[in-house]
């Protein structure tokens, strides 16, 4: 901040404080905020949609993290706070300006919170120890266990204790007891692609592998950074930069037949390499339909990612999958033990085929 | 005044006390919320109180001695976020973890588990942080996540099962085909295959039970007196019991032993989703599992799925029955 600037800031906050003094002690919450509070009221950039309902914990939590971020991050623009609090640039206003009515008795003064904004960045003038964020609640720290214990490695037990200890002490023996009543799916198994690729996320370590592309319907090798893993429909998928390509792209894991570590390193993707490129680009090719038979039916529908078609006689049904390639569509027919087929397209149909006149030789 | 503001000037408060505060002066301090001497504004700041813990805010009563007087503190230890002091590569695997949960669109806690994201980045700083926080960001902004059923299914469920609340469910049962109304204790919830599963004691059929979300179609959870837990888990019962079932584990007959002929070249994918209780013997390249089922068409469908690598050797009746069924596909498709 130039020292002018600064100097206006300093003008200002000494003209609340000595508007504060005036006030009357607290009584009943008639702390006008309109007339003092620095909060740079605008009009907001962009409409948002209603939200869904909302918990009234979400802003005392959201503030918990916003005020130690901020003064951890002196003159942080409005729209990059608003960003790390996942609120729109006006929520963030209207919660700064809630803010300033915070503080603790005998509220004089200085036991007030004070943050300001100046030129669109936020300032921290008297954080009132709300410098740290408080400690994980229970149902934090249990569903990162949760996730943490799925995805598997090494260091998971020691992460598992780590959290325990960041929640509060009186709240462990609660921790203990969510932590068992959430399973996320058993870790993948060591040495496989995904135990694999989490060494290689964490090592910042490119990965050649091997990949059925879906819309070439063709084997292709190529080294990617990987950024991150995500588990979605009930597949994994692998999120990394393709260099020769220049752009990042998702990978499913059940197409990778191969993946080796190399030894190239990568510099790790910024904020706003992730927050352009989308996680999930759309589905390529066509769908895949399979015919599921009455028994097969209920369990095909519930399952993630299957989209109900048509219900057919004697309780059957017609399901479409986005993005499936022929292999999966053949396993996951397979799966239902005889009572469904790949119909479309013509392609995964003739695999599907293939593999049933395969495998019954087995069983001449 | 409003209570987000009181809570927070209470935990100001708090923080900044030298030593515990008495209770008649929490009282003076917020004449207007904690009025009168009855037990009612006792509630009032007791309520406040379990409101701050469940925001990891933990309020302390001491006793007082010679030294200190007697009243409500919080502990800085207690209060601030500690370092976790971990290894990099235990928090990238916790950064990893939690993004992937989050980009799953549907994992109990998923507003936690976001702010947890969010928090960890004050406890520690490594690579993957802020994959981790533009993830978190995206998923505490969502309005409407990709799987909005099941997802808002399961955050109504973990609630439940925090606060051990009964809830009422609909359900569209697969082995019968149809509707039941019945009401659970939820005790857990657990991930296979993609698809979530809660698991209760079920009141309709006086055992426990297991669930799967997507075929829960009305769900109400016991709103009243949400503190209070209405029932206790069973002192037996453990979650990875049914979790780590593989479905030719459930219980439809007597145990059979089973045998599985994998051919080269095995990935650790394929021995691993025979699951730990597999007896895995390798020969030339390839492997013969052995496991014991007791709903041996769990088993068939497996094996089906791995399509003309693998072949199911006993028990008889079962080798006939994938015969049977791979036959009757090859008549259709001719």
């Amino acid at each position: 901040m130039s020292p002018a600037r600064r100097e206006t800031a300093k003008r200002t906050r000494r003209g609340r404080a000595q508007r504060r003094e005036a006030a009357p002690k607290r009584a009943g919450g008639q702390r006008s905020t309109a007339e003092r509070h620095p909060i740079d009221r605008r009009e907001p950039r962009a409409s948002v949609p209603p939200r869904r309902k909302v918990d009234p914990r979400d802003r005392l939590r959201r503030v918990l993290f916003l005020v130690p971020y901020a003064v951890r991050h002196p003159g942080i623009p409005v729209r990059d706070l608003a960003r790390r609090c996942a609120c729109t640039e006006k929520e963030l206003l209207a919660d700064l300006d809630f803010l300033l009515g915070v503080g603790s008795p005998p509220f004089a003064p200085d036991d007030f919170l004070d943050l300001y904004v100046e030129g669109d960045r936020v300032y921290v003038a008297l954080h009132q120890s709300f410098s740290r964020p408080p400690r994980f609640t229970e149902s934090e720290a249990a569903a990162l266990a949760a996730a943490v214990r799925a995805l598997g490695g090494e260091g998971r037990e020691r992460a598992v204790k780590a959290l325990r200890d960041s929640v509060p002490r009186d709240r462990r023996a609660s921790f203990d007891e969510l932590v068992d009543r959430i399973y996320a799916g058993a870790p993948p198994a060591k040495d496989s692609v995904l135990g694999r690729l989490q060494r290689a996320i964490a090592e910042h370590r490119a990965v050649r592998l091997a990949h059925h592309s879906a819309s070439r319907d063709a084997e292709t090798e190529r080294v990617v950074h990987p950024w991150t893993l995500a588990q979605r429909f009930g597949h994994w998928y692998l999120y990394g930069l393709d260099p020769s390509r220049g752009r990042p792209l998702a990978f499913r894991l059940d197409r990778v037949r191969e993946c080796a570590i190399t030894e190239e390193t990568f510099e790790p993707p910024g904020e706003a390499d992730l927050a352009r490129a989308r996680l999930f680009s759309d589905p390529e090719g066509d769908p895949v339909r399979i015919r599921v038979g009455a028994k097969a039916a209920a369990w095909a529908v519930s399952r993630p990612g299957i989209r109900l078609v048509k219900r057919s006689e004697r309780g059957g049904a017609v399901v479409e999958v986005a993005g499936a390639s022929a292999e999966w569509a053949t396993r996951f027919a397979l799966s239902l033990g005889g009572d469904a087929e790949v119909i479309a397209p013509a392609a995964a149909r003739r695999h599907f085929a293939e593999a049933v006149r395969r495998t019954l030789a087995r069983y001449a | 005044m409003q209570k987000d503001q009181r809570l927070l000037d209470l935990a100001a408060l708090l923080l900044k006390a030298a030593e515990p505060v008495s209770w008649r002066e929490i009282q003076e301090q917020f004449a207007h919320d904690y009025a009168g001497k009855g037990e009612a504004a006792i509630r009032k700041f007791e309520r406040d109180k379990a409101d701050l813990l469940e925001l990891g805010i933990p309020v302390r009563w001491v006793a007082g001695d010679e030294d200190l007087p007697a009243g409500y503190l919080i502990d800085k230890d207690e209060f601030y976020l500690p370092d976790l002091k971990l290894p990099p590569e235990d928090l990238a695997l916790l950064y990893v973890a939690g993004s992937a949960a989050l980009a799953n669109g549907s994992f109990p806690y998923i507003r936690d588990l976001a702010h947890a994201l969010n928090k960890l980045s004050f406890a520690a700083r490594a690579p993957g942080a802020s994959e981790a926080a533009a993830v978190a960001a995206r998923s505490l902004s969502a309005d409407d996540r990709p799987d909005g059923g099941v997802a808002g299914r399961i955050e109504e469920l973990s609630g439940a099962i925090a606060h051990k609340k009964r809830v009422h469910l609909a359900y569209h049962g697969a082995e019968r085909r149809e509707r039941t109304e019945r009401a659970v204790d939820p005790y857990g919830l657990f991930q296979q295959g993609g698809a979530w599963y809660l698991v209760g004691w079920c009141h309709l059929r006086t055992a426990i039970r297991t669930f799967h979300v997507a075929r829960i179609e009305a769900l109400e959870v016991n709103a009243s007196a949400p503190r209070t837990p209405d029932f206790a888990p069973r002192k037996d019962f453990s979650l990875a019991d049914h979790a780590t079932r593989e479905p030719w584990e459930y219980a439809h007959h007597p145990p059979a032993r089973c045998r599985v002929r994998l051919d080269p070249p095995l990935s650790a994918e394929v021995l691993a989703s025979f699951g730990p209780r597999a007896r895995v013997k390798e020969e030339g390249g390839g492997a013969t599992i052995e496991v014991d089922a007791t709903n041996s068409e769990g088993l068939l469908r497996h094996v089906l799925a791995l399509g003309d690598r693998a072949e199911v050797l006993a028990p008889r009746a079962l080798r006939e029955r994938a015969r049977e069924a791979l036959a009757a596909l090859a008549r259709g498709l001719a």
